[in-house]
């Protein structure tokens, strides 16, 4: 199908005519929220997997305090198997001065608390997509080190997605709806359009023009109105979720994560005029075509 | 160059509104159609312009028999047909330039040919001030110009006029009678509805007549003798 949005005027000058100037105001605002839809559900997207590899990359392991023990010689023993893992890039103990600056702020004096039973902490750091088993790692390291714990969020992470998931899968019905929905409301301001346009119609076809030749000025100009709606809607939606992303930094937790989109879900935003430019255009040449069907 | 044979027309499901229509306009003949008001002229011409198809009957066009045509064939047999429609039918958010400039465009016709014949034209019926008014600030009579003009910018060789000087003052008729006459002069066959028996008395053109639903041709003489002593 030929695709002249920018072309030259055209001889009939529909933009001339005044009739179907509101079409670009409904699609701008179903553009605006299926804009707003999309969004939403490619950044839970991307916030999903920050979450993952934000929580499995950094991990923990608590060497719970022994009167008897030596801790120091657990905390080493802990260090040593872990090292020898394939995938983890980093152990590092975590001294007992650093444990009580910590919890300074909470408990108070430092050399006070060094001498609390606190356990020990060892800081692992996992690296990027290894194929680590997490919980055999586990394992293991509870029976190497008697009181250690690898603690791997997982339980919590898997709350957190399921949660994420349904918020998705609603995002994504609702996009499925305003889809729908703006399919509908095209196709209706198409037709209203082109309802008010029937005399001109006519009277181009009595002078002698072809099918082809008035189904052309049409499209042409009505993927033009849509277009005219579309892209200001989708940039108010992104202006939207930039105000959103600002509110959401100025929070600064970390589970709120400000909306950041993948490439995929900007691409699919730029598509979405033009998807409905292309979706004008056939229904408009549909209806063009089969109302002159109608004429001799 | 026109033939119906045995011709109806019917709008939908309602009465036939003409039958049996029989008639032979023979290529460069001019004819009036008249008729009272309600009898059917809009409706004969609309079979002629190709914008209704006749419900029976034969009819053939510059010797092709209509019913036989395909229609990507239609457009092209549109294009040898000028209409002056009585509602004249402008495109309101075209200038008058633009109206009558549409038919040579839609033909793929050059700008500098479009410029120059549509120019001439207009300042010929008069409307040469009035070149970029659209067609509602027109008066009637501007309006009905308008539309003679759109109907004769392709030189047609069939020219179909519904009450063509019906909205002008009786000078602005006559001169554009003398138009279509010129045109006629250059082969151009002329077919005019009117109401006007002055138009007839002058002009002595054969007259077709509605009547009862059907169509009679008859000399100007013997039809104006009808109104004889009226
Ligand atoms: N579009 C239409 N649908 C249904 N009936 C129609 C339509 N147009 C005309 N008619 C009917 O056809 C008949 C003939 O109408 P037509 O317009 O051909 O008459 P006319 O001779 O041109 O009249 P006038 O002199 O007033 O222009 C009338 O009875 C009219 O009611
Ligand atoms: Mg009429």
């Amino acid at each position: 199908m030929k695709f002249s949005l920018l072309s030259k005027p055209t001889e009939l000058q529909l933009e001339k005519d005044a009739s179907s100037k509101y079409l670009p105001v409904v699609i701008a605002a179903m553009v605006f929220l299926a804009s707003l839809a999309l969004i939403g559900l490619f950044s839970i997207n991307s916030a999903i997997s920050d979450w993952s590899g934000a929580i499995s990359g950094n991990l923990t392991v608590e060497i719970a305090y022994d009167k008897n023990g030596d801790m120091d010689q657990r905390a080493e023993d802990a260090v040593a198997f872990l090292k020898t893992v394939p995938g983890i890039n980093e152990v590092r103990t975590i001294t007992k001065a650093e444990t009580a600056e910590l919890l300074e702020p909470f408990l108070g004096r430092a050399d006070v608390i060094e001498n609390l039973p606190l356990p020990r902490l060892v800081e692992v750091t996992v690296s990027e997509n290894s194929a680590l088993d997490l919980l055999a790692t586990a394992t293991q390291l509870e029976n190497t080190v008697p009181g250690a714990h690898l603690n791997t969020h997982r339980p919590w992470l898997d709350k957190m997605l399921l949660l994420a998931r349904s918020i998705q899968f609603l995002a994504a019905a609702i996009m499925f709806l305003i889809s729908m929905v703006t399919i509908v409301i095209i196709v209706f301001a198409a037709r209203t359009g082109m309802v008010m346009h029937h005399d001109i119609i006519e009277v181009l076809h009595l002078i002698g023009a072809r099918d082809g030749y008035i189904a052309r000025q049409f499209q042409d100009y009505f993927a033009r109105l849509s277009l005219f709606g579309a892209v200001p809607g989708l940039i108010i939606a992104i202006i939207v979720m930039q105000f959103f992303t600002y509110l959401a930094s100025r929070l600064e937790a970390g589970l709120i994560q400000p909306p950041s989109m993948v490439l995929e879900g900007w691409l699919a935003l730029a598509l979405l005029p033009l998807l409905v430019a292309i979706l004008t255009t056939v229904t408009v040449r549909w209806i063009v075509l089969s109302s002159l069907k109608r004429m001799m | 160059m026109i033939r119906f044979e045995n011709v109806g027309m019917r709008y939908g499901m309602g009465p036939e509104v003409l039958r049996d229509i029989n008639l032979h306009l023979s290529h460069g003949s001019f004819h009036f159609l008249t008729g009272p008001t309600g009898a059917g002229k809009s409706s004969l011409l609309k079979l002629l312009a190709l914008s209704h198809r006749p419900s029976r009957g034969l009819l053939s066009l510059f010797g092709q028999e209509v019913s036989h045509l395909e229609r990507e064939d239609l457009p092209d047999f549109r294009r040898k047909i000028g209409v002056v429609f009585q509602e004249f039918r402008l495109l309101d958010h075209l200038s008058a330039f633009e109206n009558v400039a549409l038919p040579l465009r839609i033909a793929g016709a050059e700008d500098d040919l479009v410029q120059k014949n549509v120019k001439e034209l207009l300042n010929w019926v008069g409307l040469g001030n009035q070149m970029n008014a659209r067609p509602p600030t027109l008066s009637g009579g501007e309006k009905q110009r308008v539309a003679i003009a759109r109907a004769i910018i392709n030189r047609p060789q069939l020219l179909i006029a519904d009450e063509p000087t019906g909205s002008m003052d009786p000078e602005m008729g006559l001169r554009l009678m003398h138009l279509f006459q010129e045109l006629n002069k250059l082969g151009t066959t002329v077919v005019i509805a009117t109401h006007d028996i002055e138009m007839i008395r002058r002009f002595r053109h054969p007259v077709m007549y509605l009547e009862d639903s059907t169509l009679h041709t008859t000399t100007p003489t013997a039809y104006l003798a009808r109104f004889e002593g009226m």
